[in-house]
């Protein structure tokens, strides 16, 4: 009987390997759009501004305390009446990089933050500008603690991506829904769908958990 | 090369400089005692701007600290060596010394590295180029922030109590190097409670006591006839312990 359903089942591998390309695909612009204005953000929230720094707090802990659906909601359903309309795809996009830009910004703070201000203060007392004691002595240290943080944030945003399939794109959890219309076994379906987002994830965890040991290792 | 007049400096209702007015000639070599919280630290922060201050007038190699657009400029040709070292964890001995030559003096790689070597080489670290802060003992790690210092050919060297943080073994080949570089011509203010040092190469030292200067003399007086009760104090408990 299970052997009869899972032949049947892989007989839909097409739509399946279709939905993990989309999950894949869309997580990582996704991610790459999110790191980069997540950096941004994390500039701006531990710097010196206070009133930049609060208003995007602000922005962020909106973001951080409403579910995910609700933001896929508004920015799918809400932001074509004030006139911006998205495709399916553009608006998973959105709102996954924002998301991913919101919590990535509290990391990189959080990170900046640690660095101790002797670190920038003998940057300052070399002559470099705020941008070179940035790039060239606060940042790199932060990357180096928050990097298995980052990794942990990366598995987050693949499974919220699975989100974006209520409002029609056709992920990996989405081809799950459809492979179910015709193969009455939704335990077998989506055991294969859990499986495939362990495939994408596991690799990630185990990198994000080498990375922690190694952030151990140096500096001391 | 450093001259305040009436400078003034609170930190909030704090008054932590009083009325600050001292004049250090280019090669001289002047040594700042006092006890904890007199504004040692803020005194000598000043002079490269990494502290403000709220009235009176510095000028250090005939630049107005209150022009914070010349402050870049000032900064490379002022080096500071900090208590805690504070090196770059994630860069060898020689790329901390290498990076702000590389960056801000826009040397080329190769000149950097050349000019590092020589003055790692010079405060006895030779061997020690390649390793990173962590392998380093804490007497090796201020030699070579001294070094990294050094590299800007800076026109004044201030030190915030470069030994304190050392264990006693390790305080004597830092003083050393910093000897060396006094008789050599640096201009050198150094906050520390090294007697030593300070009757060695000292042209004078500062007695500072609750942020204002109590006393100044060269060392010889300073320690055998010290003209301020204040300053007899301190220096009996400093001398005793
Ligand atoms: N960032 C700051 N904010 C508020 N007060 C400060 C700050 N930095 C220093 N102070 C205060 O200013 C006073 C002078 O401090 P400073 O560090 O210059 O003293 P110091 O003579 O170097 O002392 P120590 O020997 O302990 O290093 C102290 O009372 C200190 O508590
Ligand atoms: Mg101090």
């Amino acid at each position: 009987m299970v052997w009869f359903y899972l032949e049947r089942i892989f007989g839909y591998w097409p739509v399946l390997l279709k939905g993990m390309g989309m999950t894949i695909g869309l997580s990582l612009l996704s991610l790459v759009i999110g790191v980069a204005i997540g950096f941004g953000f994390g500039i701006i929230r531990a710097g010196r501004n206070r009133w930049a720094a609060r208003a995007l707090g602000l922005y962020i802990d909106f973001f951080r305390a409403t579910p995910f659906l609700v933001q896929v909601f508004i920015v799918f359903f809400i932001l074509p009446q004030v006139g911006i309309e998205l495709s399916a795809f553009a608006a998973g996009v959105v709102a996954l990089s924002n998301m991913a830009a919101c919590f990535i910004g509290e990391i990189v703070a959080a990170g900046l933050k640690a660095v101790p201000p002797g670190q920038s203060e003998a940057a300052l007392a070399s002559g470099m500008t705020r941008a070179q004691q940035m790039r060239l002595v606060v940042m790199p240290q932060a990357v180096r603690i928050i990097t298995p943080s980052l990794v942990g944030q990366f598995v987050l945003l693949i499974k919220d991506s699975s989100v974006v399939s209520a409002i029609g794109l056709l992920d990996l959890t989405r081809s799950g829904w459809l492979i179910v219309q015709s193969v009455p076994n939704g335990l077998l379906v989506f055991g294969i769908v859990g499986v495939g987002y362990f495939i994408i994830c596991y690799p990630l965890i185990h990198l994000s958990r080498r990375l922690e040991r190694r952030g151990q290792a140096a500096f001391l | 090369m450093i001259e305040f007049s009436g400078v003034n400096k609170w930190f909030g209702s704090l008054h932590v400089l009083r009325d600050i007015s001292l004049t250090v000639a280019r090669g001289e070599v002047v040594v700042v005692c006092g006890p904890s919280g007199s504004g040692k630290s803020t005194l000598i922060r000043c002079i490269n701007g990494l502290e403000p201050f709220q009235s009176g007038r510095l000028l250090v190699d005939g630049t107005d600290l209150a022009d914070r657009k010349a402050l870049l400029r000032l900064r490379t040709e002022v080096g500071f060596v900090f208590q805690s070292f504070n090196l770059y964890p994630h860069k060898t001995a020689l790329e901390n010394v290498t990076l702000a030559p590389i960056h801000v003096r826009r040397l080329s790689r190769a000149q950097a590295e050349e000019r590092g070597r020589a003055l790692l080489e010079k405060v006895g670290l030779a061997d020690k180029m390649d390793s990173y802060p962590h392998q380093l003992s804490g007497g090796q790690q201020q030699r070579v922030a001294i070094a990294r210092s050094l590299c800007m050919q800076p026109k004044i060297m201030l030190f915030d109590e470069p030994t304190s943080a050392l264990d006693p073994e390790m305080i004597n080949e830092v003083l050393d190097v910093m000897v060396g570089l006094a008789r050599e011509g640096m201009t050198m203010m150094v906050v520390t409670h090294e007697m030593g040092f300070a009757r060695k190469v000292a042209d004078r030292v500062i007695f500072m006591d609750r942020g204002a200067i109590v006393e100044t003399a060269p060392p010889e007086t300073f320690f055998t006839a010290p003209a301020h009760a204040r300053t007899r104090d301190f220096l009996s408990k400093i001398l005793h312990q």
